[in-house]
């Protein structure tokens, strides 16, 4: 959490120090440069100018030109840093060193902050009347123009009197002058306020580090101070700051951000505000730690502590900044007094910091100060700690989540096992009760045999006719198959392959379905029977002519195989097919309850969906193709599908002969037999697409081997 | 400008660490103890408004960090100090002693102000070590009032405030008078700003 609070508010260290990488802090103002980088380098850029601008002039002429010029600055500097410390002398000085108040105005005019302040003004006095706003602006212009007209001629303290005097000034003028007679008392301390506060943002770039004095250079030896304490922890001081706990860290970080705000105010007394929110946190931090009223004695070297840790930029600058131009009666009296000498004090004391001042031996604090210990800081580590902590509670917060997600999984695992177990129960249940129906399948195989031959002639000529014979080659094609039977069974050899593949697929399945007799015994039929479909057509060709049908039937039972060679969803297809063949009405609903089989074993869930949607297709292909060519003939079928009924009473007679636990062996065995009946209706097919050779993309591979 | 004081003074409380600044300050302004008591801000900054001879005195006192460390750099604190409040512990002899420091410490930062001395913790006699006549006797040639109070039982520390008040608002009364008889003598123009400038402090 912390780690998403802190950044935003904290800027990294080294993008604040100079460009030159002097260790000093840069500025802006001074393209990044600390206040000595920036003069070296604005001397290299002088110089390069006035080489190029006295190009004529040999190059020995303008180094010694340059180098008079850099020993007449450093003779000024040391002048005005002579003369600095005389103030008498200090008028002088400081007019020569610039005089462009010209330029200031300008600057001033294009202040963002003062028009920002203007607007603010009106909206929050212009019911005063326009007498008070004119005149509040006529105070304010002297004022600046003053300040301003001083500026260079005036040390800094100076002008910090004359600031003191207009306050003072307005304050007399605002009581006693007839145009604010109307203005109540608390309007007439906020426009003092405002009064303050508007100069001094207006003024803000000429007072505040004003390049007449030397708080720059203050503050970067505060800075550096601090820097080198930063070994100094809440128990050197002997605050009772807890460095490890939480709350205490963040409110510590609310002080310290609360100060290192301050530098970017710019009226004395929004940086005073700024002061006095750090300096609350504080006590809020003491309260938290000591759980009571907190005094100075405690206070002070908390506020200290928090100093040290900010290491707030410009401070220096800001403290007389505040001190100088601040109203003094707000200095000396208030909240924002008091923390304000606080914070004073705090600085004075680092300053002045030595090794009495932390309760060490001199030798300890040297040591520490040169960096020969270098004490892990109870600070930092803690902090680390803390974010340590931190992280440790939140990946504790993800692993909670994460083990509610794994109970809920696993609560639906457990429920989906108990679903699959049923679903066994049940698949078994209904296994058993259809193989009591099931085994119809043997009979038809010796009747269709004597029937098949008269049928070859025809076959070749099949593939000559296109769309032209369709009519006739429907005739052709219920005579087909027995021509094909012994063509076929040279094919069919191939599909026993696929066949035995199947079985063995569906013998991996079984295991989970756990029906070890039964599958066998269904895929065996199954490769039989493969479609419900040819089922009936075998039943419904049959009332015409037995042999032809059950050759037709098969000629389904190839398209199937052909449609799904590669898939092991043939073997589910198939296993679906026996339940049709078994009981004709509910073959469309049955997919629904074994397509849960599927899903016990994840591996087959996939596949066995499609084979669902196949059935229908499978079924779905007739017609289209029907509709295309095929149409007479499979008319015919949809005519004979409704004669099965006495089929499957013929049908049906056998099947009682036939107990269970012999069809595996009959089935097996007899699968030869049947495939031989079944693949002279594979010609049939190809007699079909031979007709339609025009459109082979459409059939697959299979069957032209066949017809090959 | 319609105040709600007519003066408006800022009072230190110096002294050593743990005499009991803090509670003086927390029993005057707040009449509470810091027992077990938790107050919403830190007792650092009080004001309170006392009523002295029907004038409304607004009091602003400074609690101050009394550590030795600290000592040297307290001197912020006396800017516009009206009066001082130096405090020792009766039951701590130590404290006692530290007060010559004090004063002297009051002396270099300050040109003319007004100090009391108080004993705090005078509520357990059996353990009281600075006796009354040895800081009395102190008190006398260093020309202070002496008060023993007690933060804890409340003993003193209204009247021993009230004290220091009057003595600032004596003396500031009297500082004004003498003005105004400087400048009765000489010819003054601009009489009538006198008033208002009457109710700024220092």
């Amino acid at each position: 959490m912390y780690a998403t609070k802190q950044p935003s508010l904290r800027i990294k260290q080294a993008d604040l120090e100079c460009k030159n990488g002097c260790g000093y802090y840069g500025n802006a103002d001074w393209e990044g440069y600390c206040s000595k980088c920036f003069r070296n380098h604005m001397d290299q850029e002088r110089q390069k100018k006035s080489r190029q601008s006295h190009a004529e002039h040999s190059r020995a002429h303008v180094s010694g030109f340059s180098k008079f010029e850099e020993k007449k600055r450093q003779q000024t500097d040391k002048k005005n840093k002579y003369l600095k410390s005389l103030p008498v002398f200090r008028k002088s000085s400081s007019a020569k060193e610039s005089g462009k108040p010209e330029k200031y105005i300008d600057m001033r005019q294009a202040n963002p902050d003062a028009d920002k302040l203007l607007a603010e003004f009106i909206s929050s006095y212009g019911e005063w009347g326009e007498f008070v706003r004119k005149d509040f602006f006529k105070c304010v212009q002297s004022f600046t123009t003053k300040i301003l007209s001083e500026l260079d001629a005036k040390p800094v303290e100076d002008l910090a009197e004359i600031a003191q005097n207009y306050y003072n000034l307005y304050n007399n003028r605002v009581n006693s002058n007839p145009v604010y007679q109307a203005v109540t008392s608390e309007v007439r301390d906020e426009l003092l306020d405002f009064f303050e506060r508007y100069c001094m943002v207006s003024l803000y770039r000429f007072l505040f580090c004003p390049p007449s004095t030397n708080d720059e250079e203050k503050d970067l030896t505060i800075q550096d101070r601090i820097r080198k304490l930063s070994w100094v922890n809440a128990h050197h001081l002997d605050c009772c700051i807890s460095e490890t706990s939480i709350e205490v860290r963040d409110l510590v970080y609310t002080a310290i951000n609360d100060l290192l705000g301050m530098d970017s105010m710019k009226a004395p007394q929004e940086k005073l505000t700024c002061v006095v929110r750090c300096c609350r946190s504080v006590v809020e931090v003491l309260q938290h730690c000591q759980g009571g009223p907190v005094s100075a004695d405690e206070f002070l070297p908390a506020l200290i502590f928090v100093v040290l840790k900010a290491n707030p930029a410009r401070l220096k600058s800001n403290i007389l900044y505040v001190t100088r131009f601040c109203n003094d009666s707000r200095l000396m009296q208030g909240e924002a007094g008091y923390y304000f000498t606080n914070l004073c004090c705090a600085v004075s004391f680092i300053e002045n910091l030595t090794a009495e001042s932390l309760n060490m031996s001199e030798q300890e604090f040297q040591a520490y100060m040169s960096g020969e210990i270098t004490c892990v800081s109870a600070w930092e580590s803690a902090l680390v700690a803390c974010e340590g902590m931190h992280q440790l509670c939140e990946h504790l917060a993800l692993l909670k989540g994460l083990s509610e997600r794994t109970t809920v999984v696993q609560d639906g695992t457990q429920k989906l096992r108990e679903d699959m177990q049923k679903l066994k129960d049940e698949i078994n249940e209904k296994v058993t009760s259809v193989l009591e129906k099931t085994p119809l399948i043997i009979k038809p195989r010796k009747s269709p045999i004597p029937l098949s031959k008269e049928d070859f002639p025809i076959l070749p000529p099949s593939p000559i006719p296109k769309v032209e014979d369709e009519p006739i080659t429907q005739n052709e094609d219920n005579q087909n198959p027995p021509h094909n039977y012994y063509l076929q069974n040279l094919s069919m050899s191939q599909i026993n392959l696929l066949d035995s593949t199947k079985n063995k697929l569906q013998l991996d399945i079984t295991p989970c379905i756990k029906i070890p007799n039964t599958i066998p015994v269904q895929s065996s039929q199954s490769t039989d029977f493969l479609s419900p479909s040819p089922a009936h057509e075998n039943k419904s060709i049959d009332s015409l002519t037995p042999d032809d049908n059950s050759y037709l039937g098969l000629s389904k039972i190839n398209y199937e195989i052909d449609f799904s060679d590669l898939s092991a969803d043939n073997s589910i297809a198939e296993e679906l097919t026996t339940e049709k063949c078994k009981s004709p009405t509910p073959s469309f609903t049955t997919p629904d309850p074994f397509s849960p089989v599927g899903t016990s074993c994840n591996i087959m869930q996939s596949p066995l969906v499609p084979s669902n949607a196949s059935l229908p297709a499978v079924i779905e292909v007739k017609p289209v193709k029907r509709d295309d060519f095929v149409l007479p003939f499979l008319e015919n079928i949809s005519k004979q599908t409704a004669e099965e009924t006495l089929l499957d009473k013929l049908e049906e007679a056998p099947i009682i002969n036939l107990p269970s636990p012999i069809k595996p062996f009959t089935s097996e065995y007899s699968g030869f037999s049947k495939q031989g009946s079944k693949i002279p209706s594979i010609p049939c097919n190809t007699g079909d697409f031979s007709s339609l050779n025009l459109s082979q993309s459409s059939l697959p591979s299979c069957s032209k081997e066949i017809i090959d | 400008m319609a105040r709600d004081y007519d003066h408006l003074f800022k009072l230190l409380i110096i002294g050593d660490s743990g005499v009991g600044k803090s509670s003086l300050l927390l029993r005057f302004s707040d009449n509470t103890f810091t027992g077990s008591y938790i107050t919403t801000i830190g007792v650092d900054f009080k004001i309170k408004t006392v009523n002295v001879n029907g004038q409304k005195v607004k009091l602003q006192i400074w609690d101050t960090a009394g550590q030795e460390r600290f000592r040297t750099i307290t001197s912020t604190y006396y800017r516009g100090t009206h009066g001082v409040i130096v405090v020792y512990d009766v039951t701590n002899g130590e404290s006692f002693a530290n007060v010559k420091r004090w004063l002297h410490e009051i002396e270099q930062n300050c040109d003319l102000v007004n100090k009391v001395l108080v004993g705090n913790k005078n509520d357990t006699p059996e353990r009281k070590v600075v006796l009354t006549e040895d800081a009395q006797r102190f008190a006398d040639t260093m020309n202070i009032q002496l008060f023993e109070t007690s933060a804890k039982d409340n003993i003193n520390v209204e009247e021993m405030f009230m004290a220091i008040t009057r003595l600032v608002l004596r003396s500031k009364l009297e500082l004004i008078e003498r003005q105004n008889f400087t400048q009765n003598d000489t010819v003054n123009l601009r009489k009538t700003n006198k008033p208002g400038k009457k109710n700024k402090c220092c």
